[in-house]
């Protein structure tokens, strides 16, 4: 059986992978678009189609420049639509045959041979496998060819439907310039110093004289241009996807059903995992709702059009794990804390499969608590104070700043055994007054005299000022649209008879004060 | 002095570089605002501002204390210098009380900054030397930030021993500054800045105080003028920490605090304690220098015995006169004598024999040295040999050099040839007057538009990729467009200016404009003193080996009297002196510059003909338009011709009057028949600056001093008030001169228009000179005028490309570059018909290191090369860059040409690249010695298109045809003219031109119009560029290298110009020829197409 390749090539990807994700993909095929990368103010052109290119539109230039160019079409870079779209090409030639490479972000190779007797010619299958791809909503080359490189060759320098009889691969390539080969810059400098601009004209040097000159990487270079080269393609490796979903006939609605539920689709999952000595740290749970128009949608639940409402939610763990009932647990505390808003018709849950962690734990270490038990205890934490967000549980990390009280919350990791923080030698600590910090500061008034405050009222209560020290100013953050500026005091506050030594501070942007701690 | 007083005592300004971000000016004229009646200036380690300090405080009516923040590396009396201890730096605040304290401060810098040497930045002094340049000097204790002495020694001791360790430490230090200093000298310094960690400090610090009886005084460590400016400096903590403002965390400052506080403001601070405050005024009473008292002299010159330096001037001077002027007349021996009267009145003898004796060591080693600026009105200074131009000769003013009533040091400046020869003159001051004894004027490097957007940018986070399209598009243009504002220039480099960080980046860029960033050198300023110039200002060691800079710029030199003479290297002494060179060694004949046969008539006809390129000072494109009309014919022409195409004369309207009269087309008037014997020569126009001082001494009756002193008023730095103080005692000696109103209007009018920008005479007369000689030299000796202007590029208006066509023009055969006969630099061959040819040197081989190229001339000497592997064995200094380098640009042509039987045989340059690819990749040593078989190369030559790019790409020019010579069949199907052929057209008519860009120019004096020179295979055609027209075509006009231009021709007075109407891109496609596109199959192949207008053809612009 002779062999036979095709090859899916997907030009200006990034571009074709943002309009396929749209629904007006035909009107907006015949616009200029740009795709842009980076984060703003920052962004620039990653990838263009030819009408942007005609317009004068490149690579790299920023969004204002490209904003210039009348009706421009502007779509962010989203690494999830052309993940997608590969996974289209990948399904695509899946179609075909399972033995499908992917061998590019843009590129997918296929092994053909023997399908004549399904579809026809090669030209036939090449057809197919581009309205194929067209379906999907990409527009590509399909070059096929007797080896794998031959056909991903022809389909970057051919448009549209190309097919190699075999043989002719020397021929056929000689046309296409050497850039198609994308060798090395270095290589690809000395042949353009040569001369060497097509495949012809690489295939044609003495191919001793060309290994002495560019050594091996230049003869395959040169097989490469002639179209000898041989490879076995491999084959995309099946994802091991460890997912299981359930379609209810009728809607569930309360949390105790679809816990069961849970619990079934949980042990299916840990029971593949434990099959396969894995464990998992990431689970994925995916929710298709009732499709009602008067549902109230709200949280994380999102609406793809002509489809279900979904609700995902993904939990990260810090260490992987294969604990059925921690996972329950944890579903349940989350899906407590951000219910789906609406009755539930499908369930899909989906684990990313990870080595489990191996480690001989010391003999002398601090004993910690399990890191399954620990997670538990946290998310329960996060069911109490209601922390969607992962802003209120875990732990105080300082912020490098001159910021009063400046800090963001980290996901809470006890210190690997054996590297627990040293105890504070008490000695050595400077005798200082406790300070319990108000969180959040109490708003307060101040009366002024002399630009020294005389008198506080916060909490209901007229306290008096007896002694004042400060203003102690911190200001900063300048360039950012959150400058802050604050001005400090230490107060002794006389009230009801009682003296108390408070800090107060004003927000010097507002001209508000507050509160912000008492003294023993 | 209000009842509140306080004077701030320790302020730094920005030229703590990048630890101060206020000018000394705008401190001094704050502290005045703020009736402050005296300031004082802390520069860290240097006295980098005082200069400028010492000026604006005198303006703002204030006193300027000088001290500084000196490093000082502490060690604990007693213990040893250990290795850990090295980290420990602080900065003593020093404030000068007296003389002796300033000049103790210079030598403590001076000691420091030496002996670090360049490399290492920080510089401390050590402590135990702090007794010996104490005397005369008050120092105070700093703040409570982390290098202040008492604050680091608090927490060097409560490292150690907590509260109680701290103060010991405190005691200790106040005892080592006491034992330095003495009691009365150290002021213990409270600040408060709203922290509480500087509370703590100041109630230590006030204790300590108390202990050992010391005075409290409080500053408030000034940073900036105003709080605002706290934003710049923390941008500078950012650059000086190599980060950015995101990450920079608790480097930046805490609060806006330490800027300029008004006294009422500080006695709110410290109502507590009155006596630090009363303390600033007691103290400020104390420092009783400033820099109107620096006790700067000038060397003298040493003499025999039994001579004065007056005598010995005298002697060498009439010794020299009688030399120079053969014979000498008696007007001449009069001016010499009045001079010499008048330079031992002010005592300037010393002045002019070290000068001479300049002058004379260049004449010893042979180096070219003439004397420029107002040097050449001196009479002694031209028989002394130092300038060129006989002043009595040509009737110039001395007034304009020296008088009597300016009381300020001559300004004599040398030039020099660029490069070896100036080093050379530089090195022998140094050994003359001992290191630190003499050193170089500095250059104070400022932040402008493109060093801010760069800075700037880095430190708001951008990343290089914006920061540099920013700053390319930074407009330089010498015009400044008033529509080319930064906002655009924001917009242009796609930033969207509504996002506030970039707002924010745009003001930060325009806050930092003309703030000091470092210390440079100044090119060619020298400062010389009797005695010690490290008692004067600190001495820095210089980047470059063996020499040393003052810290302040000529500007500063000449502002507080210290006299400087300048070196200048000037690239055109350069050429001169090659030229000489060469065309002794292949001429065998003797060129004096000095005595150059005058009036050589082929000089003068190239002149006419605005044939200029390459000759100095005329062959700019404003000099070669105006040349054709002024028509030179004598040596004051040329003169003329030099201060003619001028900013003065063009801003003063004065040079199409000029023009037009020299044309015969205007009669020449004078203003006042009184004028005409000082304006006849120019024809009733004034040009000169003597013009303006014989003006005044003529209508007004001003002395030559006065009239000077007229000139300086009206010069750069105008005041208003002595403006119309002197207009009105013009217009008085006018009205005594019976001069009616009318005229006096039109006579003050060219007086005060012209004064700002005016040329000397002199001055003008000494570059002529060199012009004069540029040209004869360019006329009768092209190849070697021509090689000897390769050599000593940049220089000039044109690049090495356009000097090689011009040359080729005037029928120069130029050779190409050859590993088998190239030197380094450009050199003569010999051709049969017994001319001369230039080969080009190997020096404009890109990249190739010059060691390399020594080596190959040195063994090809030897044995010669048989192949490219031959070469690459034989000279291993080349790598495969310089291989390739050399392959491309078809040096290696003609190697193992012995071996071919006929040219056809000869390598062509992908032959040597085939070759050079297996020579350049190692083979191992037992196939090494193997070379190939002589066998041709699988390659195809190079296309005419890909020979001109690979040019282009690897020397910068090309000795064969000019990019456009290939594509003129094209072009003349198209209608597009050559330059040649523009003049065959009459003003007015329309026509289409096209050419590479030479020169692009945007001249201050052009309200927004752009002069493009461009260039064909015929020669140079001018182009004129409207600013709606560039406004249109920005980044054709600015960017791309071959331009189709149509337009109207003005052909006026042999002047020709186009005026552009549109300007187009010159891509090529429409012009080329068909077979191009035979081999082009697919669209990426005719991209990939080499194509004359892919060449990248180099240009000056001047912006």
């Amino acid at each position: 059986m002779t062999l036979l390749f095709a090859c899916i090539f997907v030009p200006d990807f990034s571009v074709e992978a943002a309009v396929r994700a749209e629904p007006e993909i035909r009107a907006l095929r015949q616009k200029p678009v740009a795709v842009l990368d980076g984060s703003p103010p920052l962004q620039t052109v990653m990838g263009l189609n030819d009408r942007a290119r005609a317009l004068g539109v490149e690579l790299g230039m920023t969004k204002l420049q490209a904003e210039v160019c009348p009706a421009m079409v502007l779509r962010k870079r989203s690494v999830a639509q052309e993940g997608a779209a590969h996974a289209a090409m990948l399904d695509c030639a899946n179609a075909f045959s399972p033995r499908a490479e992917s061998t590019a972000s843009d590129t997918v190779i296929v092994d053909v041979a023997g399908l004549e007797h399904l579809f026809g010619p090669a030209a036939k299958i090449a057809r197919e496998l581009a309205r194929h791809v067209a379906d999907v909503g990409m527009e590509a080359n399909v070059a096929i060819a007797s080896n794998p490189d031959c056909a991903m060759h022809a389909a970057r320098g051919f448009a549209g439907v190309t097919v190699i009889p075999p043989r002719k691969e020397a021929e056929r390539l000689g046309e296409l310039p050497v850039d198609v080969l994308r060798p090395p810059v270095h290589l690809l400098e000395t042949l353009d110093r040569w001369g060497v601009r097509n495949l012809r004209g690489l295939a044609a040097l003495p191919p001793l004289a060309v290994s002495e000159r560019l050594g091996q990487s230049g003869l395959r270079l040169q097989r490469l241009a002639r179209g000898e080269e041989q490879r076995t393609l491999v084959p995309a490796a099946e994802h091991f996807r460890f997912e299981e979903s359930i379609e209810l006939e009728d809607a569930v609605e309360l949390l105790e059903p679809l816990s069961f539920l849970l619990n079934r689709l949980i042990e299916q999952v840990c029971a593949r995992l434990n099959a396969r000595a894995l464990a998992t740290n990431e689970l994925r749970l995916t929710l298709e709702l009732e499709g009602h128009e008067d549902v109230q949608l709200h949280g994380s639940t999102k609406r793809i059009a002509n489809e279900r409402p979904l609700h995902e939610r993904v939990l990260k763990l810090p260490v992987p794990m294969q604990n059925a009932k921690t996972f329950l647990k944890l579903l349940q505390l989350d899906l407590q804390q951000v219910p789906p808003g609406a009755p539930v018709k499908r369930v899909t849950l989906a684990a990313e499969p990870v080595r489990p962690k191996v480690a001989q734990e010391g003999l002398f270490a601090v004993a910690s608590p399990e890191p399954e038990r620990l997670e538990l205890t946290l998310a329960r934490l996060r069911n109490v104070v209601g922390d969607a967000t992962g802003a209120r549980v875990g732990s105080p990390q300082l912020l490098d700043t001159h910021r009063p009280d400046a800090f963001r919350m980290v996901h809470f990791m006890p210190p690997p055994r054996g590297e627990g923080a040293p105890l504070m030698h008490c000695a050595a600590m400077p005798l200082l007054a406790a300070r319990r910090i108000f969180r959040p500061a109490i708003p307060a008034q101040v009366r002024l005299r002399e630009g020294i405050p005389s008198a506080v009222i916060f909490r209901e209560k007229n306290a008096q000022v007896v002694t004042a020290s400060g203003p102690w100013r911190t200001c900063g953050d300048w360039w950012r649209v959150e400058a802050w500026s604050r001005d400090e005091w230490e107060l002794t506050l006389e009230c009801d008879q009682q003296v108390a030594l408070y800090r107060v501070f004003r927000d010097v942007k507002t001209n508000h004060w507050f509160v912000d701690a008492s003294y023993d | 002095m209000t009842e509140r007083p306080y004077i701030e005592l320790h302020a730094r300004s920005a030229f703590s570089f990048l630890e101060g971000a206020s000018q000394p000016d705008e401190l001094a004229t704050l502290a005045a605002h703020f009736s402050m009646p005296a300031l004082a200036l802390l520069d860290t380690d240097g006295v980098y501002g005082a200069a400028r300090f010492h000026l604006a405080a005198k303006r703002a009516g204030i006193q300027a204390h000088i001290g500084a923040e000196v490093s000082i590396q502490y060690l604990v009396p007693g213990t040893q210098k250990k290795q850990n201890q090295s980290q420990e730096v602080v900065r003593l605040p020093v404030l000068a009380e007296s003389r002796q304290g300033y000049q103790n401060l210079c030598r403590m810098i001076t000691r420091m900054k030496l002996r670090a040497g360049t490399k290492t930045p920080e510089a401390p002094a050590f402590a135990h030397e702090l007794a010996e340049f104490a005397p005369g000097m008050v120092c105070l204790t700093g703040g409570a930030e982390a290098n202040a002495p008492l604050a680091a020694a608090f927490e060097r001791g409560r490292k150690s021993g907590g509260a109680a360790g701290a103060m010991e430490e405190g005691r200790k230090l106040l005892a080592q500054l006491i034992s330095a200093f003495g009691a009365k000298n150290v002021y213990v310094e409270l600040q408060r800045h709203f922290m509480r960690k500087e509370e703590a400090h100041n109630q230590s610090a006030t204790a300590l105080a108390r202990e050992f009886h010391l005075p409290l005084l409080a500053t408030n460590g000034v940073r900036y003028a105003v709080a605002r400016e706290r934003e710049l400096l923390d941008a500078f903590t950012c650059i000086r920490n190599h980060t950015r403002l995101d990450h920079a965390g608790r480097l930046l400052s805490m609060n806006s605090a330490r800027h300029l506080r008004a006294a009422e403001e500080m006695w709110r601070l410290f109502r507590d304690v009155p006596e630090a405050l009363h303390n600033t005024v007691e103290l400020s009473s104390r420092l009783e220098f400033t820099l109107a008292d620096l006790g700067y002299e000038f060397p003298r010159y040493p003499v025999p015995e039994g001579e004065t330096m007056m005598s010995f001037l005298r002697a060498r001077t009439m010794e020299a006169a009688r030399q120079q002027y053969r014979p000498l007349y008696d007007r001449a021996r009069r001016q010499i004598e009045r001079e010499l009267v008048l330079i031992e009145r002010l005592e300037l003898a010393g002045y002019f024999l070290i000068v001479w004796d300049l002058v004379r060591f260049c004449r010893e080693q042979k180096i070219l040295v003439q004397g420029r600026g107002s040097a050449a009105n001196s009479a002694v200074c031209y028989s002394l040999g130092i300038t060129a131009v006989d002043p009595v000769g040509m009737d110039l003013l001395f007034e304009r050099f020296l008088s009597e009533e300016r009381g300020e040091w001559p300004d004599i400046d040398l030039d020099l040839p660029s490069g070896d020869e100036r080093e050379r003159v530089i090195q022998y001051v140094y050994r003359r007057y001992g290191r630190l004894g003499a050193a170089m004027t500095a250059n104070v490097i400022t932040y402008r538009g493109r060093s801010a957007a760069r800075e700037m940018g880095k430190v708001l986070g951008f990343d290089d990729d914006s920061v540099d399209r920013l700053s390319k598009l930074v407009g330089s243009w010498e015009w400044k467009d008033p529509e080319d504002t930064p906002e655009r220039q924001f917009t242009q480099a796609g930033f969207d200016l509504r996002h506030p960080r970039i707002a924010r980046f745009m003001d930060l860029c325009l806050r930092v404009r003309d703030l000091p960033r470092h210390l440079g050198q100044h090119s060619g300023g020298m400062v010389i003193c009797q005695g010690q110039l490290d008692s004067v200002v600190p001495l820095e060691p210089a980047s470059m080996p063996g020499r040393v800079v003052v810290q302040w710029d000529k500007d500063d030199c000449t502002d507080l009297g210290i006299i400087k003479v300048d070196l200048l290297g000037l690239g055109m002494m350069a050429v001169l002196r090659e030229s000489i060179d060469l065309i002794r060694e292949h001429h065998q004949e003797e060129v004096d510059i000095a005595h150059l046969p005058q009036e050589d008539p082929a000089v003068y006809k190239a002149l006419q003909q605005a044939d200029t390129i390459g000759m100095f000072q005329v062959e700019s494109r404003a000099q070669m338009a105006s040349l054709p009309r002024n028509h030179p014919e004598n040596f004051y022409d040329i003169v003329v011709q030099v201060a003619l195409i001028r900013p003065g004369p063009i801003v003063g309207k004065m040079t199409n009057p000029y023009m037009k009269r020299r044309q015969g087309k205007e009669a020449v008037t004078y203003p006042h028949p009184s004028l005409e014997p000082v304006l006849e020569r120019t024809l009733g126009v004034p040009l000169f600056q003597e013009q303006l001082l014989r003006m005044a001494m003529i209508c007004a009756n001003f002395t030559g001093g006065q009239a000077e002193e007229l000139r300086r008023a009206l010069g750069s730095k105008r005041s208003e008030r002595r403006m119309r103080e002197i207009e009105n005692k013009l217009r008085a000696g006018m009205g005594q001169n019976g001069i009616d109103e009318k005229t006096q209007d039109e006579i003050v009018q060219f007086i005060t228009s012209f004064a700002l920008y005016g040329f000397p005479e002199s001055h003008a007369a000494s570059f002529a000179l060199i012009a004069y000689a540029s040209a004869y030299l360019k006329c009768n000796y092209l190849a070697a005028f021509t090689a000897a202007l390769l050599n000593n590029q940049p220089m000039g208006f044109y690049h090495p490309s356009t000097l090689v066509k011009n040359a080729q023009r005037h029928g120069l055969r130029v050779l190409p570059v050859d590993v088998l006969q190239s030197q380094w630099d450009c050199t003569l061959e010999k051709l049969p018909t017994q001319s001369f040819a230039m080969r080009v040197g190997l020096r404009y081989v890109r990249g190739l290191r010059v060691e390399a190229a020594h080596a190959i001339v040195r063994e090809r000497e030897l044995r010669g090369f048989s192949s490219v592997d031959d070469l690459a064995r034989s000279v291993p200094e080349l790598r495969k860059n310089d291989l390739v380098m050399l392959a491309q640009v078809g040096a290696l042509n003609s190697v193992g040409s012995a071996k071919a039987q006929s040219k056809l045989q000869q390598m062509h340059r992908r032959d040597a690249l085939w070759q050079v690819e297996r020579a350049a990749n190692p083979t191992g040593p037992l196939l090494s010695p193997l070379e190939e078989l002589d066998k041709p190369s699988p390659l195809e030559p190079m296309t005419s298109d890909e020979r001109l790019i690979a040019d282009f790409q690897g020397i910068g020019l090309t000795v064969g045809p000019h990019p456009m010579h290939y594509r003129r069949a094209g072009l003349d199907q198209m209608g597009i003219l050559r330059a040649a052929d523009l003049a065959r057209f009459a003003d007015g008519d329309r026509i289409r031109y096209a050419g590479s860009v030479i020169t692009r120019q945007r001249p201050g004096t052009a309200h927004g119009f752009i002069f493009l020179s461009m260039e064909d295979e015929s020669g140079i055609a001018n182009v004129i560029i409207t600013p709606n027209l560039y406004a249109k075509n920005r980044m054709v006009v600015m960017h791309e290298r071959f331009l189709l231009i149509e337009g109207v021709l003005q052909h006026k007075e042999r002047v020709v110009h186009i005026k552009a109407e549109a300007v187009k891109r010159l891509n090529g496609t429409e012009i080329e020829s068909p077979q191009d596109f035979d081999h082009a199959a697919s669209a990426h192949e005719s991209e990939r197409n080499k194509n004359v207008f892919a060449v990248k053809v180099p240009s000056r612009d001047f912006h």
